[in-house]
């Protein structure tokens, strides 16, 4: 069951629709590597997104990281209520870089 | 009076009922970990683990233990055999009394002393500190986690350090008899492949297996159930019990012996 | 049949050890995002009814449901399953000693997912980041301190940021910044992951600091469940001696008293 992936500006972008656990973050990691290696910045929409667990934020960790490394980047998009409380707890709100909607992307 | 007489019945039976407790509470234990030996996914990490604690770190001791074992039954040996005039014989008593008994039995002494009393402390100390309880809430089956890699590593690890104790022992006879009596050493070693048979390598391995899977049993089962069997918790109770696994592994492991000896000789 | 809403319903449990009675006709719920505490003296029976809501122990009668399944008769998978979403964090930590802290908080998802080990490990540093625990995951427990060991512990019990979170006795051996931070912690976790969260204490200030309710034993009896209010103002005596530490009144009987001093016999 993949997520559905899309393009915006010359970003790609992927949609973490419903939920993310443990059984579906190895997916979201799957593809994340995959645009990554495609030499492509990300951004990973969370509007859609009611709740996501430990492993994917440790999911999302490792991709900003390689994006970083790569000089590429990684963007959350939309975040709100029990996803963004989770990255409020982790203090992650202040290592990601977030964005309140997709038409505060510009370039 | 009546009463005393009563009082003296009832203890005798309590005494009578919690040893059928402890000694089923010890079958349940061991049908439990074997029951896991079918179960996929075998822990050969953790096992490989236990070998290295059960076998090769008692090797020293082994070594040294059959060293002078060896040297001093060749001493007696010699001292008999030369009053008959059949030194030539040295190597075979050695080697015999080794491999068919002294080998598996003093072997299993100091894996008793070694490894029988660490391990009930630790797992007794597991005990007393919920790790148990915490693995059951992981869901984690703790006779295949922790007892499993400690009973095939037990069984893998003490027949081999009962045959390196036979060969330190033949050296340490080899030592007395050819270097410091001065029988020649071809009688001693061919005297000794001479008289050994298969059968009797085979009664020291049966041994040595039984001995080696008692050992663990026990002193596993003891820290286990550390908590209903012991009076107090705590330290006081990981000392009792480690006591209670030493003493009682020693003298199945002799009872084993005995059977084992009386079906194969 | 009783309304799916609570994510823990036990009822009329009785429990025995030996022929002694521990529990006597238990009734207790828990609802989902709930904080409940549960407080009484030495002998009370909590840590005992704490162990039954673990399936660490067999009632004599009675039934507990813990997320809509009856654990008094389920069998080993689903236990397995439930058991997943629920985490333990027990007094003294229960860190296997030979493990590094790391290795122990990694356990449960070593064991029951599939996870890649980037995951695993970025997963374990949030949670010793989450217990100010960051850079301790090399050590062995033997080098850390109490308060410490309960943290790595807690951090284990989380690692599935299970649905039900368990914690015996929490503040026992903490100084009391950190067990305010804890307290901080237990509430923050509620909050941002929806955590039903049972604690079995009997801290006072931290109790009336995080509980949505109490649940009082006493002898193995339920005496109340209800609000930090409602606490506060019961009438029940022996309510009332709890929150006020008042030690339980003694009678003394002056020539027995003296008898009891000068020959050490009653």
């Amino acid at each position: 069951m993949t997520f559905p992936q899309c393009t915006h500006l010359h970003y790609q972008c992927l949609q973490l629709n419903g939920e993310v656990d443990l059984h579906n973050s190895p997916q979201v990691r799957k593809q994340l590597l995959n645009i990554l290696k495609k030499n492509q910045s990300v951004l990973v929409d969370f509007s859609e997104l009611s709740y996501i667990d430990s492993s994917g934020i440790a999911t999302l960790v490792e991709a900003f990281n390689i994006a970083k490394n790569k000089e590429l980047t990684l963007t959350i998009v939309a975040a709100s209520g029990a996803p963004l409380q989770v990255l409020e707890l982790t203090h992650l709100d202040k290592v990601f870089t977030l964005v309140n909607s997709m038409a505060d992307i510009k370039e | 009076m009546l009463k005393k007489f009563y009082s003296l019945i009832e203890s005798v039976g309590n005494f009578a009922v919690k040893r059928v407790e402890s000694a089923g509470r010890l079958g349940f234990f061991l049908s439990q970990i074997i029951a896991r030996l079918w179960m996929f996914r075998f822990p050969l990490n953790e096992t490989i683990k236990q070998i290295h604690f059960i076998g090769a770190r008692t090797l020293p001791l082994i070594l040294l233990s059959g060293l002078f074992t060896g040297m001093v039954v060749a001493l007696q040996f010699y001292d008999t055999l030369v009053r008959f005039g059949s030194v030539e014989l040295l190597g075979a008593a050695v080697a015999m009394s080794l491999i068919r008994e002294l080998g598996p039995v003093m072997a299993a002494l100091m894996v008793i002393a070694r490894v029988g009393s660490a391990t009930c402390a630790e797992i007794g100390i597991m005990r007393n500190e919920q790790q148990f309880d915490a693995l059951d809430c992981m869901a984690i089956d703790s006779y295949h986690y922790i007892m499993l890699p400690r009973l095939v590593a037990a069984l893998i690890s003490v027949p081999l350090l009962t045959a390196l104790f036979d060969v330190f022992g033949i050296g340490g006879g080899y030592i007395v008899g050819v270097l410091s009596q001065g029988i020649s050493d071809g009688a001693y070693l061919t005297g000794m492949s001479d008289a050994i048979v298969w059968h009797d390598v085979f009664m020291g391995l049966v041994k040595s297996l039984a001995f080696g899977g008692v050992i663990i049993w026990i002193s596993m089962a003891k820290g286990f159930y550390l908590h209903i069997e012991q009076k107090q918790v705590g330290a006081e109770g990981v000392s009792q019990a480690t006591t209670q696994a030493v003493v009682l592994s020693a003298i199945l492991m002799l009872f084993v012996d005995y059977f084992v000896s009386s079906i194969m000789l | 049949m009783t309304v799916a809403s609570s994510i823990i319903e036990v009822n009329n449990l009785v429990s025995h050890y030996g022929d002694r009675q521990i529990l006597k006709n238990v009734d207790f719920s828990v609802e989902q995002g709930e904080i409940r505490v549960i407080m009484g003296g030495s002998g009370s029976g909590k840590s005992t009814l704490l162990n039954h809501l673990l399936a660490l122990l067999s009632p004599t009668s009675g039934t507990i449901n813990v997320d809509n399944i009856d654990i008094t008769s389920a069998n080993r998978k689903t236990l397995t399953a439930l058991r997943q979403k629920m985490g333990v964090a027990f007094q003294g930590g229960a860190l296997f000693s030979s493990m590094t802290v790391g290795e122990n908080i990694k356990l449960p998802l070593k064991h029951h997912t599939k996870l890649d080990d980037n995951t695993i490990d970025i997963m374990a540093r949030l949670k010793l980041e989450l217990m100010n625990l960051s850079g301790f995951e090399d050590l062995m427990p033997s080098e850390l301190s109490g308060g410490m060991l309960k943290r790595a512990g807690l951090a284990r019990a989380v690692i599935m940021d299970p649905k039900i979170l368990f914690f015996d006795e929490p503040s026992a051996g903490l100084d009391p910044v950190t067990s305010v931070e804890l307290d901080e912690l237990i509430l923050k976790l509620r909050d941002a992951m929806n955590m039903t969260i049972v604690v079995v204490t009997h801290e006072l200030e931290s109790a009336f600091k995080i509980a949505d309710k109490i649940t009082v034993l006493f002898d193995g009896e339920v005496a109340i469940t209800g609000t930090v209010d409602e606490i506060k103002n019961s009438t029940d005596v022996r309510i009332q001696n709890l929150i006020n530490r008042r030690p339980r009144e003694e009678n003394v009987d002056a020539e027995k008293y003296m008898q009891r001093l000068t020959t050490g016999r009653n």
